[in-house]
C-alpha cells in the first residue's frame, strides 16, 4: 500500500503477487485531513490526473480505483520516474451523475469519461453492460457498510484455493466486475434484487482473513435494469485507453 | 466444568465507565435507500430495549440494551474489549447505583468511532445507572479452550455463560445450542477484524431466518472463520451472541459477538430458540 509501484498497472493479473492490498501504480493522499476526505470523496474514476512537480512534471495520468488513498496510473516512463513527495493534481469531476433515462441506476465515483469508455449500452428498458466477472454475496467483506463513495469493498479473496475453486484466477487489476446481490447506492451491503458494479483497485492474495482485493463501486441498481455481456476484455485499460 | 480449562483461566478485573452516546455535528444518518435518520441508540443507559426483546423494530441505529461501558484510555479500553467475556459478573463501583450487580452480554465495534462493553443491569439499577459511573468487570474467559477438541476456538465466552448453555464435547464434535444457522452472506460490517474483540453485523436481507431475530440470541454463521481474524473460509463456522438491534444502514446490522469457532465438522448444531441470553443467564 501507499507510494508508488512501477510493476503492477491496470491490466496486470490480479493475484500473483507477493503483496497484501497492492495499490498498482500511484497512491495520492493529502496530509490534511478534511482535504483527504475531499480527495477521496470528489475523485472519480477515470478522472484525469496531471503530475504538477518532480522529474515527472507534466505527465498525465487517470483515477483508476480508490482505496484509503486515490489510486493514478500512469504512462511508464512516468511511474519510472515518480516518487513519494511529487505534487499531483486531480480533475474531479462525476460525482452527482445521473442517468437521466435510469434515475433508479446510482453512479458512485464514476466519470463521464468512465460511462462514454465502459461503452454501456440501453437496450430496451435495460443496460447492457460488459463484466469480466460475476462477485457471489458471500465473497464480499471489509468495506461493507462503509460510504459507496469511500475506498472500495474487499473481496475475500485471501487463500489460493478459493480463487482456484471459484474460478477467478485470471482476474486483472482493473476489471469491470459485476457484484451480485449488493446495493452501493447509499453505503454497500447484502439487497436481493439489486446489483452493483465496481473495477479491481487492489490486488493481491494478502493474508488477512475478510480483506483481500478491492472493488471500488462504479454503480449500482435494481438487477433487472441490467444485462450483463461477459468479457474477458472488459477493463479500465480499454476503457480509459491507458498507455 | 469438566469441560473446559476453567483451573487455568486468570480471574481480572477492568474498569469501565458507562458512556454517553456521540455524534457528529450533523444529526443525520442515512438509510438503505437514501433517507436521513438519527442515529439513535448506541451509548450510554437504554431503558426500553433489553436483552430478549426483539433485534429489529426500534426506531434506532444497533441500539445497545442496558448500559454500555469504556474505558476512556484507549489501550486500557482495549483490554476491557479483549479480557470481558460474555456472562461476566459485573459490579457497580461508582454511582446512585453502586453495588449493583450486572453480567456482560455483548461488546460493539463502530468502525473508528467506539468500542463498547455491554452489561445487564436489572430494572432498578438501570434507573439508578448515569454516564461516568464507574463499573468493574470481573473478566474472565479469555484462554479458555475445551478437553479433546483443540480445533474449537473459545472467544468471548465466559465460563458463567458455558455453564449455562452447556455445549456437550462428544466422540470428537461439539453439540452446541443456536437459534439459527446463517449462510456466510449475512455477515456485513466486521470481516477482518480481531474476533476477540469485534462484533458483526448481521444483514437482515440476507437470511429469511433473521425476521424474528432477538438480542440475545445465540447464532452460527456457515463458512466462516474467526480463529484470529474474522473472514470467509468454506470449512469453518462461527457462534456468535447477538448483542445490539438491527441498523438502517445498508452492510449493517444486529452486532454479534464471537463466541466460537473452527471446523465445521467439530460441531453439531441444535436448534433450539430458547438459545438467547435473557433464558440461559435468567436476566430480566
Amino acid at each position: 500500500m501507499s507510494g508508488v509501484v512501477a510493476n503492477a498497472r491496470v491490466g496486470d493479473l490480479a493475484f500473483p503477487w507477493a503483496a497484501d492490498h497492492l495499490e498498482p501504480a500511484v497512491s495520492a493522499g493529502n496530509p490534511i485531513r478534511e482535504r483527504a476526505y475531499a480527495l477521496q470523496f470528489l475523485s472519480c474514476v477515470g478522472n484525469v490526473a496531471r503530475v504538477l512537480t518532480g522529474p515527472a512534471a507534466g505527465a498525465e495520468g487517470r483515477v483508476v480505483g480508490k482505496h484509503a488513498f486515490v489510486l493514478i496510473d500512469f504512462p511508464q516512463d512516468a511511474l519510472d520516474e515518480l516518487a513519494p513527495g511529487d505534487r499531483l493534481l486531480v480533475r474531479a469531476v462525476g460525482q452527482g451523475l445521473r442517468l437521466l433515462d435510469f434515475p433508479d441506476v446510482a453512479p458512485r465515483s464514476c466519470s463521464p469519461a468512465l460511462l462514454a469508455g465502459l461503452g454501456v449500452a440501453a437496450d430496451g428498458g435495460r443496460l447492457r453492460v460488459g463484466v469480466a466477472a460475476e462477485i457471489p454475496a458471500f465473497m464480499m467483506g471489509a468495506g461493507l457498510g462503509m460510504s459507496s463513495e469511500w475506498a472500495n469493498c474487499d473481496v475475500m479473496f485471501t487463500r489460493k484455493e478459493v480463487v482456484e475453486r471459484l474460478g477467478f484466477g485470471g482476474l486483472k487489476l482493473g476489471d469491470v466486475v459485476a457484484m451480485h446481490d449488493q446495493d452501493h447506492r447509499f453505503g454497500r451491503g447484502f439487497r436481493r434484487g439489486f446489483t452493483a458494479f465496481g473495477v479491481v483497485a487492489h490486488g493481491g492474495y494478502g493474508g488477512v482473513p475478510g480483506h483481500g482485493i478491492g472493488v471500488t463501486t462504479i454503480f449500482s441498481g435494481p438487477a433487472d435494469r441490467f444485462e450483463l455481456v461477459r468479457d474477458p476484455d472488459a477493463n479500465l485499460k480499454r476503457s480509459l485507453q491507458l498507455a | 466444568m469438566s469441560a473446559i480449562n476453567a483451573h487455568e483461566l486468570v480471574r481480572a478485573s477492568l474498569v469501565g465507565e458507562v458512556t454517553s452516546p456521540v455524534l457528529g455535528s450533523s444529526p443525520y444518518d442515512v438509510d438503505r435507500d437514501g433517507r436521513p435518520f438519527v442515529p439513535v441508540g448506541a451509548g450510554g443507559v437504554c431503558y426500553s430495549v433489553k436483552v430478549g426483546s426483539p433485534a429489529a423494530g426500534w426506531v434506532a441505529d444497533q441500539v445497545e440494551p442496558g448500559v454500555s461501558i469504556a474505558n476512556p484510555v484507549d489501550a486500557a479500553n482495549d483490554a476491557l474489549l479483549l479480557y470481558a467475556c460474555v456472562g461476566n459478573a459485573v459490579t457497580v463501583r461508582t454511582g446512585a447505583a453502586a453495588g449493583a450487580r450486572g453480567v456482560v452480554t455483548g461488546k460493539h465495534e463502530a468502525f473508528q468511532l467506539y468500542k463498547h462493553v455491554l452489561v445487564h443491569l436489572d430494572d432498578d439499577a438501570l434507573e439508578r445507572a448515569a454516564p461516568g459511573d464507574q463499573l468493574v468487570v470481573h473478566a474472565y474467559g479469555r484462554g479458555m479452550r475445551v478437553d479433546g477438541l483443540p480445533d474449537v476456538t473459545c472467544h468471548s465466552l465466559g465460563p458463567e455463560l458455558w455453564e449455562e448453555w452447556n455445549p456437550e464435547p462428544r466422540d470428537g464434535v461439539l453439540r452446541v445450542r443456536v437459534t439459527r444457522v446463517l449462510p456466510p452472506e449475512v455477515v456485513g460490517m466486521g470481516s477482518g477484524r480481531a474476533s476477540g474483540v469485534t462484533s458483526v453485523a448481521l444483514q437482515a436481507d440476507a437470511s429469511d431466518e433473521l425476521a424474528d431475530l432477538r438480542i440475545g440470541d445465540v447464532v452460527a454463521i456457515r463458512e466462516w472463520d474467526a480463529t484470529y481474524v474474522t473472514g470467509y473460509h468454506e470449512d469453518r463456522v462461527l457462534v456468535a451472541v447477538v448483542g445490539t438491534g438491527d441498523s438502517p444502514v445498508l452492510g449493517n446490522g444486529a452486532a454479534a459477538t464471537i463466541l466460537l469457532s473452527g471446523p465445521a465438522a467439530v460441531f453439531d448444531f441444535a436448534l433450539d430458540r430458547g438459545a438467547n441470553l435473557a433464558e440461559m443467564l435468567s436476566l430480566s
